[in-house]
């Protein structure tokens, strides 16, 4: 009962951070129909400069905040240095085919991945560092016992439910979220309603970035910093997202807790060994089964 | 008809078998050339690039980008290493043997990736070349974790030394690897030029045309997971026989390394992979030549070489998407 409940918290607080994770992945290819797998690089990236920052002498939350912001203004620039271009350059005659030019913003986010992780190895030094939580990582005592679920916990939860009601906000009640919404929905047509398309991408890419930077600084206390500490959170996040729909916000929060609730169960009650066999298998059942997936649009891009 | 076929058949196979031919003579020239430390580099491009070849079959000509080839060679290497280790075979015989142990594995990928698309693909192919060598630690007794399990390529054969007189270890590596790099570029050019070429090119750029033509374009896809995962198997084998079979040796950057290649080079021509692997094998030594005259921290240079071709490979998909090779290709489309 108590590794029940231990797998129980666990799987929450993780499914929280992995649902951040995919509803970046999802914003960017809503937005610019790019799967972005330098995500978490840049997530990477910003919480290196966070722990810079406290290294330094400076408060949690004042690290805090210049890593979202970081997060942010590196997704946009990444956008406008690297995706635009590529975007413009569609007449080119390897990116002709429909293939190719899924394939190619693929490998481009893969080039940025390298560069982002081999800066960090050389600013940064490549020996892994631990994070600061600004909770308590000891679990809640009621009556005597010690529950598995720490102080920690709740400000993950409730931080990310606090990101995904301003996300849901964003999109619904904001003139650019609609802007953005019809992008996604449309781009052409979006265009020619006046919609700047080129500036709701690179916002896209901004809220992504700081999306996942909140989740870089949620999950590094729980783990190490190193420039390649975050690569399995992206695959997680990956699946996460595919499970859920790729082009629904909602399905994205769904199956990062899926997905956190498996690497939880799987951790508890079988061998660690086993996480990256049943991500894999959780993978395959949903792009075999529904690979739309749960909550994704019938009509949305193929599979 | 079909004599007009035939006809092209032979001088196609004709085209291949010289441009082959002249590889092999050239690697050998070159070889003899270097120290022991530059044959071993060389047999290293040789053995990568029968791994960048699988991915330019495999996204390059037939449009699948998969970034799972890591994971297919290591079921080459540990195809090779148990077959040499558990049954005394020789590397000659466990090779390809191993080749067709990838094939199948490539079938089973190949049926399963036959319905995914662009970066659903990409995904779910890093997923699998993430959990593949984690098979390693769960199967402990056979695989022997992360230890892994040693192999090499040996020593030559008596009549080999009688011949040619006694090769240096890393000269053996590059001699062991040129015959199986010399196969694999007859088979890869000799697709590429084929219906079988056309076909596949045909996938890539337009699904709907192509199985309008009566191409049964799944199936197409599935073979070509099995050709390129024959390639990456290949090169698998070779690549654990400098000396260990290991998750450590297959990781997913090796995956990368594969596509940064083809990139870089071109990927869609098979010159550009060679070029493409002779610039990820050796631009660390380049770097370190450059280098010499800095004072820089261990930190610095350890980190440059990812640096430099990450760097490369952005500016090859934004400037000049068809790599190094690429203007030859213009003109032969």
């Amino acid at each position: 009962m108590n590794t029940f409940l231990a797998a129980l918290s666990s799987g929450t607080s993780r499914g929280a951070i992995f649902a951040l994770v995919a509803l970046g992945l999802v914003i960017v290819w809503r937005g610019a129909g790019i799967v972005n797998f330098a995500q978490m690089g840049q997530a990477m990236f910003s919480t290196y400069i966070a722990s810079t920052l406290i290294t330094n002498g400076n408060s949690y939350w004042i690290a805090f905040f210049v890593a979202l912001i970081s997060g942010a203004v590196l997704g946009a620039l990444l956008d406008i240095l690297v995706m635009r271009p590529l975007s413009n350059k569609k007449q080119s005659e390897l990116l002709s085919s429909e293939s190719m030019r899924a394939a190619v913003p693929v490998i481009a986010s893969l080039g940025i991945l390298g560069v982002l992780q081999a800066l960090a190895g050389i600013i940064w030094a490549a020996e892994e560092r631990g994070f600061p939580a600004p909770a308590k990582q000891e679990g809640f005592t009621v009556a005597g016992n010690v529950l598995p679920f720490t102080s920690f916990d709740l400000f993950v939860v409730s931080i990310v439910t606090v990101t995904l009601i301003i996300t849901t906000l964003f999109f619904t009640k904001t003139g650019i979220g609609l802007a953005m919404r019809a992008t996604a929905l449309n781009q052409e047509v979006a265009k020619l309603s006046g919609i700047r398309t080129n500036r709701t991408r690179t916002i896209s890419w901004a809220i992504s970035g700081a999306a996942s930077s909140l989740a870089g600084l949620l999950i590094t206390p729980t783990s190490n910093l190193s420039p390649n500490s975050l690569d399995l959170v992206l695959i997680v996040g990956f699946t996460a997202a595919v499970v859920g729909g790729l082009d629904s916000p909602a399905g994205a929060v769904l199956g990062g807790f899926i997905l956190g609730m498996v690497i939880s169960f799987v951790t508890f009650y079988s061998t660690p060994e086993d996480v990256f066999l049943a991500i894999l298998a959780v993978l395959l059942i949903v792009l075999i089964i529904r690979p739309r997936g749960i909550l994704g649009s019938k009509d949305a891009r193929r599979v | 008809m079909r004599a007009v076929s035939n006809h092209n058949k032979k001088s196609i196979a004709r085209t291949s078998l010289i441009r082959t031919l002249l590889f092999v003579a050239a690697i050998l020239l070159v070889g003899a050339q270097f120290d022991a430390y530059n044959q071993g580099q060389l047999a290293v491009v040789l053995i990568l690039f029968i791994g960048v070849l699988s991915v330019t079959l495999l996204t390059g000509i037939s449009g699948q980008l998969s970034l799972g080839q890591g994971a297919l060679m290591a079921v080459g290497g540990y195809s090779t290493a148990l077959l040499m280790i558990n049954y005394k075979l020789s590397l000659w015989v466990a090779v390809p043997l191993s080749v067709i142990s990838s094939a199948i594995a490539g079938l089973l990928l190949g049926i399963a990736a036959a319905r995914l698309r662009g970066p659903y693909l990409a995904g779910t192919t890093l997923v699998i070349a993430l959990a593949i060598p984690t098979i390693a630690n769960r199967f402990m007794s056979v695989f022997k974790g992360d230890e892994g399990l040693p192999v090499d390529v040996g020593y030559p054969p008596q009549w080999f030394s009688n011949l040619f007189g006694e090769p240096g270890y890393e000269q053996w590596q590059l001699y062991v690897a040129l015959p199986f790099a010399a196969i694999a570029l007859f088979f890869a050019s000799n697709i590429l030029k084929s219906r079988t070429g056309r076909m596949w090119r045909s996938i890539r750029d337009n699904e709907t045309a192509t199985s309008l033509s009566g191409v049964n374009f799944s199936r197409q896809k599935i073979y070509v997971f099995v050709i390129s995962s024959s390639f990456a198997g290949l090169s698998g084998a070779l690549y654990g026989l400098r000396g260990l079979v290991g998750p450590s040796v297959y990781p997913v950057s090796l995956s990368l390394l594969l596509l940064t290649a083809a990139v870089l080079g071109g990927i869609r021509s098979i010159t550009g992979a060679f070029i493409g692997t002779v610039i990820v094998v050796f631009l660390p030594d380049w770097i370190d030549l450059v280098l010499v005259n800095f004072e820089l921290s261990e930190q610095v240079s350890n980190y440059l070489p990812a640096l430099i071709s990450s760097l490369l490979l952005i500016l090859t998909v934004v400037i000049n998407p068809a790599g190094v090779a690429g203007t030859r290709l213009h003109k032969h489309k």
